[in-house]
């Protein structure tokens, strides 16, 4: 049965975290995707720029997020999935910011994941290409990553799902880490047979692809089984917007520029049953906040509406 | 390796003989010729059916002037449909011109005739049986005019947005071409490289290049945004100073596969853009863009000609060709003009005055690491040494030179 879930960034707020899953309810969702990354943040990572929170104990952390527990669990909001501060490695930086990122942030990361009782936690691959001159020896670094984590998650009970991504070759989108679906398929059976559990999934990203031009349908359609958790926003095609579906087109008679149709198609051919999560917290910037419920409760709606398309395709197809 | 000029823009049917003319005086050798600038694609659009002797007429008569001019034909494409087409009934037309296409290649000299897969009107599971009986149903022809018919990668269309459509995914065309292939019983089918396709969909080149490998006949080289459908001429389309094609990747990815096949100059829109009384320089411009991606993709093949090679340079050149091709092709010595540096080490390698040239053997290559190509190459030539000659350069790296990685 498909649920729908939203970020939890700029909603669930650390001062008063019962009032934000109470807003993420009363808007239509029943799933959130936990923004840990907002406790380290990518623009502060770029600039070598560390905050000690992961250097908290795992018990401190725990004491941190305690109340975050008990008002999703009051609320009845399951969290479903959560982003791993990213990126976890920075090519040009010091040895003792990657190793505090791979060391304490990722292990740490894992501990909270398990505290929340989440199943998945996204991670971002490497992006180094450009500096290891090909995508398998890219690859192979992520892979060393996953392997160093998979344990830890096998032990915690976690899925790590590892997402498509982008780069950016003279200020233009290009594919990045995860973004060849034959590749993955192999990728991900492979480190699952070897530690006999399902230590890594997939992290579909609707908006990284359109970016890219990356056809949705046959992407998830390969992915299948694989594909655990979702990453919905909507772009124009040239920036990562994360804005809400239907928003972008390109022409009079304005039709939707990115293809909705093909990820509900691409939903439906794999029979995913899990959660349609929107990853549209910079939607929340570009409203009025007193319009924060409003635009929560379209966004759910919108999840409403592709669980009733993707319905009626798989009985379609039944 | 074949540089060849597109016709499209240049060859008009007005005036062919000056369009020939010009491509001939900036040196090539060689034309790509686009037949979809003859029945363009709004042509199509509305049109049902084309008066097929009016596109015959006119390409023989080109043909022949052609032939006066001793240029040759290696490669043509045959007229399309944009990829944002109303047209949903038109596969017809469409097989009539690619026979048009491989018959007319065949008497032009052809070996590569780009056809593009039909997609107007065809249901997405269809997609591959649709196009698998249409490729088949030409081969045929295309075997009587000893040509190879090329499949490219192609952009769809999302209401405007330009995302990867037919064989824009490495391991489609793979499929495609061997499944073909394997069907006739020889290697009639191969890929065009549709560079500025690529870079609309935000492909990483490098790995699209060697997963197609061998199969990569032909590549059309060709500059865009990265959002519109446009071809310009390579490295005109910068932003804030920064490239927006990675020509670093593509070029890295043939080097990768030793491409030797076919690069096509597609430059279009950029002759469009400027006024008539440019077009003499443009493509004199577009000539040394071929020569120079030439140079740059062959750069390892002529390393590996020779058995026995020394460097001509002790500066950075040098440190980088010691570091990425040192152990593969490892030189003698260096040498270098400056004579403090005359009996020190660099990178492992013993400097020397260039006089120790003189006592190369025949066949050794001097691999020249400097940009001062020319003047070197003169230095050289004075001392009246015969030995083959190398450019090397470090422009295109696999991995940015000072970098370290993990």
């Amino acid at each position: 049965m498909l649920k729908i879930g939203v970020q939890s960034d700029n909603v669930i707020e650390d001062g008063n975290p019962q009032e934000g899953f109470a807003v993420v309810r009363r808007t239509g969702f029943s799933c959130v995707d936990f923004s840990l990354n907002r406790y380290l943040r990518n623009s502060n990572i770029y600039k070598s720029e560390i905050n000690h929170f992961f250097s908290q104990s795992i018990q401190e952390l725990e004491m941190h997020f305690s109340s975050h527990k008990l008002a999703a669990e009051r609320e009845q909001i399951f969290i479903n999935q959560m982003h791993m501060p990213y990126p976890i490695y920075m090519p040009n930086g010091s040895n003792e910011l990657n190793g505090y990122l791979r060391e304490v942030v990722a292990p740490k990361s894992l501990a909270v994941c398990a505290f929340f009782g989440c199943p998945y936690i996204v991670l971002h691959g490497y992006k180094t290409v450009q500096y290891v001159g090909s995508e398998e020896k890219e690859w192979d670094q992520t892979e060393r990553l996953i392997n160093f984590l998979a344990p830890m998650a096998k032990e915690m009970g976690i899925t790590l799902c590892i997402e498509n991504l982008y780069s950016n070759v003279g200020g233009h989108i290009v594919g990045g880490s995860c973004c060849n679906a034959a590749k993955l398929t192999e990728r991900i059976d492979r480190i699952n047979e070897k530690y006999h559990a399902e230590v890594l999934g997939f992290c579909f990203d609707t908006g990284h692809a359109n970016l890219v031009g990356i056809d949705f349908e046959n992407f998830m359609t390969k992915l299948g089984h694989r594909l655990k958790v979702l990453h919905i926003h909507d772009n124009d095609g040239k920036g990562d917007l994360h804005q809400i579906p239907f928003t972008f087109t390109l022409n009079r008679e304005n039709e939707p520029s990115t293809d909705w149709e093909a990820f509900i198609k691409g939903i439906c051919n794999i029979r995913f049953d899990k959660v349609l999560s929107f990853e549209t917290a910079p939607v929340l910037n570009a409203f009025p906040e007193e319009m924060k419920e409003t635009v929560l409760s379209f966004i759910a709606q919108i999840g409403q509406y592709f669980i009733k398309k993707i319905e009626k395709c798989k009985h379609m197809i039944l | 390796m074949n540089i060849l000029c597109t016709s499209h823009k240049i060859i008009s049917k007005q005036n062919p003989q000056q369009g020939i003319r010009h491509i001939q005086s900036a040196g090539f050798e060689d034309i790509f010729w686009d037949l979809s600038a003859y029945v363009p694609s709004w042509k199509l659009e509305s049109v049902l059916s084309e008066n097929m002797e009016d596109i015959s007429g006119f390409l023989e008569d080109v043909l022949i002037q052609e032939d006066k001019g001793g240029l040759k034909s290696s490669i043509v494409q045959m007229p399309y449909l944009a990829a944002d087409t109303k047209q949903k009934n038109i596969q017809e037309l469409l097989f009539k011109l690619a026979l048009f296409a491989i018959e007319f290649g065949g008497r032009a000299g052809c070996v590569g005739v780009i056809i593009k897969p039909l997609f107007a009107g065809v249901l997405k599971e269809m997609i591959w049986e649709v196009n698998r009986a249409y490729y088949l149903s030409l081969a045929e022809m295309a075997k009587k005019q000893e040509s190879i018919i090329l499949l490219e990668n192609q952009c769809k269309s999302i209401h405007g947005h330009l995302v990867r459509g037919i064989c824009a995914e490495a391991e489609e065309a793979v499929k495609w071409v061997d499944a073909l292939n394997e069907e006739v019983g020889e290697e009639r089918f191969g890929f065009c490289l549709d560079v500025g396709v690529c870079n609309i969909c935000g492909q990483n080149m490098y790995d699209f290049v060697c997963s197609l490998g061998h199969r990569i006949k032909t590549v059309k080289m060709r500059d865009c945004d990265g959002m519109q459908d446009s071809s310009l001429l390579p490295f005109t389309c910068a932003n804030k100073g920064l490239q927006q094609t990675d020509w670093r990747s593509l070029i890295w990815g043939l080097r990768e596969i030793e491409f030797k096949g076919s690069l096509i100059l597609d430059f279009a829109d950029t002759i469009a853009g400027f006024s008539p009384l440019f077009r003499p320089q443009i493509l004199q411009i577009a000539k040394s863009l071929g020569d120079y991606f030439g140079w740059q993709i062959e750069m390892e093949q002529f390393l590996q000609k020779y058995d026995q090679r020394v460097l001509f340079g002790a500066g950075n050149m040098c440190r980088n060709y010691m570091k990425y091709y040192g152990e593969k092709f490892p030189p003698l010595f260096t040498c270098d003009n400056n004579s403090k540096l005359w009996e020190t080490s660099f990178c492992g390698l013993k400097v020397n005055s260039p006089e120790y040239l003189k006592g190369l053997p025949e066949n050794c290559a001097i691999v020249i690491c400097n940009i001062y190509y020319k003047e070197i190459t003169c230095q050289i030539k004075n001392m009246k040494l015969t030995n083959p000659i190398v450019y090397f350069s470090d422009e295109y790296l696999p991995v940015q030179a000072d970098m370290e990685c993990d």
